[in-house]
């Protein structure tokens, strides 16, 4: 695997966006980050502008006028980067599939590159996905 | 010639490694004290390298040559220092006369850096932090230069950096003495307003500005200003050991002095760091201009009587 | 001034706005009003019985529709709910912006979403929706029907 490739793997920087959920998912995410789930040790830390970020944490159900905003984040983070859906509303809209202002699933506009379900999902989830995601990219550049 | 050699290997090599080394202290006594398990040994380098490998975005409308080349500049002037007070730690009769102002004109420039490239993207989140590092200039170099002439006071007025050191091979260091101490103690406080760490980390609060001066700055430019404050984490607590303390000398015992300075200066900076809160920048302005000016204006006059 | 108290001195005070004062619990009355008589209940209630606006609900019903105004008077434990009903021909009612500030944000939301008119507000324009939302199509209204051809309203599997 390149050398760009092990490094990012290895300290990924998290941006967290939230496309109008209820801020559950947000919490879980949260709870990541404190002492107990200490994501430290991996090399993660939560930035505060998305030009320094290389994984995109988006939550919430896509609704118009965010979506907007979040594809123009998107266009924003400097590549190469990783895309996680976190939460049932952000695989499918969950349960606002017939809702007025949610007019398509997130992943119609951004590229998603692994989903973590769950309403919210634990802490554990959140963090054997990352890992399913560090999985997927080695084995992708292996095959190559 | 052999001026490229320390400037490659001494200025540039040496301190960068020490310097991601203190950053990666930094790291893991925090991560300790907040009873976590921190990052790995060599984290600090491969942040670098990974931004390194990133694209850079260079915003629209925004003028290039001065967004790229801030980062630059200030790289260049914190090897400068960091030549310079290798040389004159180990050969201390190859000073010139006036280096000491050299060496503090240029600890000035990282920081005008920051404010460069702060105003050069244009983003008014980024000017609001480069014009809080502006009022933290203003505020912390008046108490920093009155503790440094403390020590140019108690040498016998004179302004060579190997001078210094010799003075305090012969008669002991500065801080065994009252203005020595009081000095050492005004220029911890202002050393933490030069590295930028908390409590006064306020061109750069991260939750509060989203990156402050650095929010458009992705790639390599963030790579060099990360290398450029991980180096400074070395060199502005080395320019406090030569002068107050008695430098690092490089025979025997005294290595592992020298050492034991170097990490209590840089365990005191992380317990500062992880036992404060961030401060407003009124707040800072006030804390340097009132209690920390006339400490140093004491120390100065306890100087001038000779203690 | 106790529970039964307020009651009572609604009741006397508005003898013809009011049509039914229904009790639902120790805390909660709903007292349904004529629609041209709202400035002066809210302004009542909101003034000389110092009660507190909470929030204000719009309903769609089969045959008619319905604003609630909630005041909550919170050293007696009582939420009294203003109840008007409007007919689907003439949704307008007087807007209460005037009286106090903190339902004029309220009032935009129920215009955009439900699309009833409040005669003598400020400042009608939309809250949430985005700007490009068409004009006279109204979300929560029972016949409102997907006018973007665009949509997709299955989960994919």
């Amino acid at each position: 695997m390149s050398i760009k490739l092990k490094a990012l793997l290895k300290s990924p920087w998290v941006f967290h966006l939230s496309t109008g959920s209820c801020n559950n998912c947000d919490i879980e995410i949260l709870d990541c980050l404190t002492p107990r789930f200490d994501i430290e040790r991996f090399g993660m830390l939560l930035v505060g502008s998305i030009k320094h970020a290389d994984v995109l944490l988006i939550t919430g159900s896509g609704n118009r006028k965010s979506m907007e905003r979040a594809k123009r984040l998107y266009e924003q983070i400097p590549k190469p980067c990783l895309v996680v859906a976190v939460g049932e509303c952000a695989l499918s809209r969950g349960m606002f599939v017939h809702s007025y202002n949610c007019p398509v699933p997130i992943d119609k506009v951004i590229p998603v590159d692994v989903y973590i379900p769950g309403c919210p999902p634990k802490p554990e989830a959140i963090i054997a996905g990352v890992v399913k995601l560090i999985e997927k990219v080695r084995k992708s550049t292996e095959k190559k | 010639m052999i001026y490229i050699f320390y400037f490659l290997f001494f200025g540039f090599l040496l301190t960068a490694i020490i310097g991601l080394l203190a950053s990666w202290i930094d790291r893991k006594v925090t991560a300790k004290v907040q009873y976590r398990v921190g990052p790995p040994l060599l984290q600090p380098l491969i942040d670098i390298v990974k931004l390194l490998g990133k694209e850079t975005l260079i915003p629209a409308g925004s003028s290039k040559i001065t967004f790229l080349m801030s980062p630059v500049i200030g790289l260049v002037s914190v090897i400068l220092v960091s030549t310079l007070l290798w040389i004159n730690n180990i050969y201390p009769a190859k000073s010139f006369l006036g280096d000491l102002i050299v060496v503090l004109y240029l600890l000035v420039i990282p920081s005008i850096s920051i404010i460069m490239g702060g105003f050069a993207s244009r983003n008014p989140l980024a000017s609001l932090g480069a014009s809080r590092e502006m009022k933290l200039i203003l505020s912390y170099e008046l108490p920093f230069i009155l503790a440094v002439l403390v020590t140019v006071i108690k040498s016998g007025f004179t302004f060579r950096l190997g001078e210094i050191l010799t003075f305090q091979a012969q008669n002991g260091a500065f801080v065994r003495s009252w203005s020595g101490a009081l000095a050492l103690i005004v220029a911890i406080i202002c050393m933490q307003a030069k590295l930028a760490l908390v409590p006064f980390d306020i061109p750069e609060a991260e939750t509060e500005i989203s990156g402050g001066v650095l929010i458009e700055y992705s790639g390599s430019g963030l790579a060099i200003y990360r290398l450029m404050k991980n180096m400074l984490m070395f060199t502005v607590p080395f320019f406090l050991i030569i002068v107050f303390i008695g430098g690092l000398r490089l025979d025997g015992i005294h290595l592992l002095y020298g050492v034991l300075k170097y990490i209590g200066l840089v365990a005191l900076m992380t317990v500062i760091r992880n036992t404060n809160p961030r401060v407003r920048i009124d707040q800072a302005v006030k804390f340097f201009w009132g209690p920390v000016t006339i400490i140093a204006i004491i120390a100065v006059i306890l100087a001038l009587l000779g203690r | 001034m106790t529970r039964e108290e307020v009651l009572d001195d609604l009741r006397r005070k508005f003898k013809d706005d009011i049509i039914e004062v229904f009790d639902k619990s120790p805390k909660r009355v709903y007292v349904e009003i004529k629609p041209d008589s709202i400035v002066q209940v809210a302004s009542y209630i909101f003034k000389d019985l110092k009660a507190r606006f909470n929030t204000a609900s719009g309903v769609d019903l089969r045959y008619h529709m319905e604003i609630l105004y909630h005041f909550l008077i919170e050293d007696i434990n009582l939420l009294i709910s203003l109840r008007v009903k409007l007919q689907k021909q003439k949704l307008e009612i007087d807007s209460i912006s005037p009286i106090f500030e903190g339902s004029s944000w309220i009032e935009r939301e129920i215009h955009e979403i439900l699309g009833i008119n409040f005669k003598g507000h400020k400042d009608l324009r939309k809250l949430l929706l985005p700007d490009d939302w068409p004009e006279g199509v109204y979300p929560l209204r029972r016949d409102y029907k997907e006018w973007d051809k665009n949509v997709i309203r299955d989960r994919g599997v």
